[in-house]
């Protein structure tokens, strides 16, 4: 087995994109009580902008082929661009996908459904236009930092240290802007019991659209996160850590922001875990963790009990 | 009656509902008739039509892509000699389902041949319906062991991985003979990777180099942090990689940025410029035992990357377009002296189709051809047997961003 | 030349749709179905391939394997799947909505992962060359569309009697249900169990016809096809996952000549689906509508003037 900092450290890092890509998940749930299924699909889309910002161009495969931007931007330029983007993507899923259902007052199962669908159109719309070959940002993109470090033995890629810091200081900001600005509360209440928030002058609707964008703008970083430390394998590369990151999502607790982070590193450390020989059950066992906790405490770590009045 | 709810109860119309049933049934049944029912061009005249069943959307989209492009140079190398030809290409996708209806669609269009699937993997599903339909049909990238023995119109252009594999092992002890450890991944998800990963195996082993560390990942992984480090720790001199060119890419990045010195070789999957852009720099030393190089200097293969390069720009192509123009080279020439043979006045097309397919699955098995992968010919099972091999180290260009696939001295096969 | 496959494809596609409706109908959102799909495909692989007696071996192309030996498989997988899904119910039931639902999503991918690192399913290599009890599609059309009718015929029973009753009940309101008197934990496991069956009879079919099988065969993507039949179809009969199964397996194959574009168009068909019909398809006024267009000599003879008044509100 490695050793115990290591693992550590490799646990935190993988499980820092799980809660980062979580996180996008647990703000539309807290508004809406769905759970978005695009959301994997505006990740991946992050990427591939985060991507083009940085001048890269577009392979051979696409109708786009051979594309690429006039600039290069830096890359503390290009991520939060790319989230911007990303933010305006998941407003026009919310129009197409969410908010026909909502005025027929549909119930969740259909959300499910039509953001699916949008999920789906995402996807091959990128493949359609960008092609399926897989894409890095440059390894040179954070300029002449050294490739790894090494903490007291334990070695860790210095790209999952910019990871690391990036989603804490954004956990850092989404928490002070919740807690602390008129509209963060705002959407809190909206969450809580969308009817007395409207009495009390809060637009729902408002809130919702406010609700999707930052987990767009989130979507959208963690996938140029994820593909600077990684690399996009292809238009499907989202799925994966949609799926992921959904049980971490019911891990947490569903509609907890500090619970989709904790979960997510208890997952990465759960996963780091797992001994080499057997890396090919990680999954398995991420999974089984997750029921576990399903039945012995089904509203997650922190989440608020369902209680369900008579 | 309040919202639109889906708990709520139903109703209960039993008549009604079979009554409901039957039609749609009734509605399936035609529609399903209705989208395969097409000419039946059986005899007459008019070009052969020939199939072609690849991934263009799904994981192995990158595949799909470069076979299609192999496909269609030949397509177009190939006009006009011989009989005419007429090429269709359908969407096989990623996985067995979408390439069993590719398949079934091509053979109710009559098709003469397939070449298909893209994956290992579907071939084991989808290659029983064309040998029952006795149509042949050959692989063009299919790796796995076992896909000639499906069926007497099974075959391949594509080395299989017991033959291609082992080389690279040979030319990495060769290149560094103090190689003492080793440690293998492989994408336990896929029928290729699994295949390929056991022959590494036991090549290690017959050379006495037992794997430290047998790693199974997931063709769908990128994060190889915590595998890799465990690894590591136990200190190998070689790693051997089985993948496809997104997670093997990934993997040989992440090796190299976590300190991996020593020397790394990658297996067909990975056989692919699409490498270039994951890995990067630190694609550079990767091994491959290649069955396609676009150095060589045979007369086909110059004409073959000059139309390639002309097409797509200045790049040079990859094996997986090679050995789908191959496939398509085997089915044209073999018809062209399938139509020689008929006595003056006959055409192939008008032969009874089932005929003519059985004459050219005949024919082919016993062809010798000059194809950009060198020369070839099939085992009576339809095993390619391929004279030349290469082992290529990937070089990067210095901005990390192209490279080439360069030729270490050639292996010729014993 | 009438190709059947599509019409195989389209029928299981109905057979998995009626699946994951039977939780539904007792109000539980339940995705089991590719997993116990999987269990059945994969025991009917494992034993058409190993087991001699079974006569697989009978001929170099695998045909001509006995239909009894098919009802068999059938018959083992029906009672394996059962007594999985009665014991898992036993314990996963206890949970309710989202959490019910990723519940048994992570039991699928569990099943899935674990699937593909055992050698005896054969890894990701699967099992092929597997036995065919019929020559052509046109038979598995036919013995597929019998098995539909008869999981139709079951399903419609259900509804009208006393077990089909009580997850009406539950599905409307399980805190009065269980006020007066259902067995909620009961039929709540009834309906899982059921569920369970059909899709594990399924996948012996889908295991022969397909001729290979996999650990990829059942999994999330299939999680989600299925649920999407349900909720297009029509969620609140019986007869909604079958148009819906029918339909949705169909589209992409008919999108083909569309091309690229394919797999876009079907996400526009579920985008728009349901603001379209929130209910999906059928629903049980659109079947009180048909019942009320007939001619009347036809609505007499068919006994439907009960649908019409069910459907326009009377008692």
């Amino acid at each position: 087995m490695d050793t115990l900092l290591q693992i550590l450290i490799n646990g935190i890092s993988t499980g820092a994109v799980y809660g980062l890509v979580a996180l996008g998940y647990t703000l539309v749930f807290s508004v809406l009580g769905v759970i978005n299924f695009a959301h994997g699909a505006v990740f991946t889309l992050g990427a591939y902008l985060t991507y083009l910002l940085l001048g890269g161009a577009v392979g051979a495969n696409g109708l786009l082929a051979g594309l690429h931007l006039p600039f290069a931007l830096p890359f503390w330029a290009a991520l939060p661009i790319a989230g911007l983007l990303t933010a305006l993507v998941s407003l026009g899923v919310e129009a197409s996908a969410f908010r026909p259902l909502r005025r027929q007052q549909a119930e969740p199962l259909l959300y499910l459904i039509t953001s699916l669908g949008a999920g789906v159109i995402l996807v091959n719309l990128l493949q359609i236009l960008l092609g399926a070959e897989g894409y890095s940002l440059p390894t040179t993109a954070l300029g002449s930092l050294p490739t790894t470090l090494s903490l007291a033995g334990a070695q860790l890629r210095t790209v999952q240290l910019v990871l690391l810091l990036v989603a804490a200081v954004v956990l850092a900001v989404l928490s002070v802007w919740l807690e602390g600005s008129r509209s963060g509360k705002a959407l809190q209440a909206v969450s809580e019991d969308p009817t007395t928030a409207r009495l009390l002058g809060i637009d729902s609707d408002a809130m919702i659209r406010l609700g999707f964008a930052v987990s767009g703008f989130l979507a959208g970083i963690a996938g140029g996160l994820v593909s600077l430390s990684l690399s996009i394998s292809g238009p499907y590369f989202g799925i994966s850590y949609g799926l992921k990151a959904l049980g971490v999502l019911v891990l947490g607790g569903l509609g907890s922001v500090p619970g989709a982070v904790l979960a997510g590193l208890i997952v990465g450390c759960a996963e780091a875990l797992v001994p080499a020989e057997w890396s090919g059950y990680r999954d398995a066992i991420a999974y089984a963790f997750l029921f576990g906790v399903l039945l012995l405490r089904p509203q997650g770590l922190l989440g608020r009990p369902q209680i369900s009045k008579v | 009656m309040g919202q639109a709810s889906i708990f709520q109860a139903p109703h209960r119309s039993p008549r009604a509902a079979s009554l409901l049933l039957s039609a749609s049934l009734l509605a399936s049944s035609l529609v399903a008739c209705g989208n395969s029912a097409r000419d039946d061009r059986a005899g007459g005249t008019g070009p052969l039509p020939i199939g072609a069943a690849i991934a263009l959307t799904g994981n192995a989209s990158v595949i799909g892509q470069d076979q299609r492009i192999g496909l269609e140079l030949a397509r177009d190398h190939f006009q006009g000699n011989g009989p005419a030809l007429e090429l269709t290409i359908e969407d096989g996708g990623s996985d067995e389902g979408t390439a069993t209806n590719a398949f079934r669609s091509l053979i109710s269009a009559d098709v003469v041949a397939l070449i298909g699937p893209s994956l290992s993997q579907q071939a084991f599903a989808v290659d029983p319906i064309a040998d029952r339909a006795g149509i042949p049909v050959i692989g063009p990238s299919n790796t796995a062991t076992g896909i000639p023995e499906i069926g007497p119109f099974v075959s391949r252009v594509s080395a299989p991985v017991a033959q291609v594999a082992p080389l690279s092992i040979a030319a990495a002890l060769r290149l560094n003979p103090k190689i003492r450890s080793a440690a293998v991944f492989y994408a336990q998800d896929d029928a290729y990777s699994t295949s390929e990963s056991k022959i590494f195996q036991q090549a290690l082993i017959d050379r006495n180099l037992k794997p430290v560390a047998v790693i199974r990942t997931s063709v769908s992984d990128t994060d190889f942090q915590s595998q890799i480090t465990e690894t590591l720790r136990r200190n190998p001199d070689l790693i051997v990689i089985s993948g496809l060119p997104s997670d093997g890419g990934n993997l040989v990045r992440q090796l190299r940025e976590l300190g991996f010195k020593g020397t790394l070789v990658a297996g067909n999957g990975m056989n692919s410029p699409n490498i270039y852009s994951i890995c990067q720099r630190f694609c550079d030393g990767l091994l491959i035992a290649q069955a396609y190089s676009p150095e060589s200097t045979t007369p086909i293969n110059r004409a073959f990357v000059a139309a390639y390069t002309k097409a797509r720009g200045g790049a040079v192509p990859p094996q997986f377009s090679a050995q789908a123009f191959a496939a398509y080279q085997v089915i044209a020439e073999t018809l062209s002296s399938l139509q020689v043979s008929l006595p003056a006045g006959a055409t192939l097309a008008a032969l009874p189709r089932a005929e003519l397919r059985r004459r050219l699955n005949t024919a082919l098995l016993k062809g010798r051809y000059q194809t950009p992968l060198g020369e070839i010919r099939f085992t009576p099972e339809g095993e390619v047997i391929q004279k030349q091999f290469y082992v290529a180290q990937v070089r990067m260009n210095p901005d990390g961003r192209s490279g080439r696939f360069q030729l270490l001295p050639t292996v010729p096969t014993p | 030349m009438i190709d059947s496959t599509l019409l195989v494809q389209m029928l299981l596609g109905a057979l998995l749709g009626l699946s994951v409706y039977l939780p539904l109908a007792c109000g539980q959102l339940s995705l089991a179905t590719p997993g116990f799909y999987a269990i059945g495909g994969t025991l009917a692989a494992l034993l058409s391939t190993r087991v001699r007696a079974l006569g697989g071996g009978e001929s170099a192309s695998g045909s001509g394997y006995p239909i009894t030996s098919l009802l068999l498989e059938m018959l083992l997988a029906a009672v394996l799947c059962g007594v999985l899904a009665n014991g898992i119910g036993a314990v996963v039931l206890r949970l309710r909505g989202i959490y019910l639902t990723i519940a048994t999503i992570a039991l699928v991918e569990i099943l899935r992962v674990v699937s593909l690192n055992l050698t005896i399913t054969g890894g990701a290599v699967g099992i092929f060359a597997i036995p065919q009890p019929f020559d052509q599609p046109a038979g598995y059309a036919l013995f597929t569309l019998g098995l539909l009718l008869l999981v139709c015929w079951l399903c419609q029973r259900l509804a009208v009697t006393r077990p089909g009753l009580a997850m009406a009940a539950i599905r409307d309101d399980e805190i009065a249900a269980a006020s007066s008197g259902i067995a909620i934990e009961r039929w709540k496991r009834l309906a899982f169990v059921l569920s369970a069956l059909v899709a594990g009879v399924c996948g012996v079919v889908a295991a022969h016809f397909l001729n290979a099988w996999n650990p990829r065969m059942g999994n999330f993507d299939a999680s989600i096809t299925t649920l999407a039949f349900v909720v297009f179809g029509g969620s609140r009969t019986w007869i909604g996952p079958v148009v819906g199964g029918l339909a949705l397996t169909a589209l992409p194959e008919l999108l083909r000549p569309v091309g690229d574009l394919r797999l876009i168009v079907f996400g526009l068909v579920i985008l728009l689906g349901p603001s379209l019909f929130p209910q999906g398809l059928i629903t049980p006024e659109l079947l009180a509508n048909v019942a009320r267009r007939l001619p009347l000599p036809l609505q007499q003879s068919l006994r439907l003037e009960k649908v019409r008044a069910q459907g326009e509100g009377k008692p």
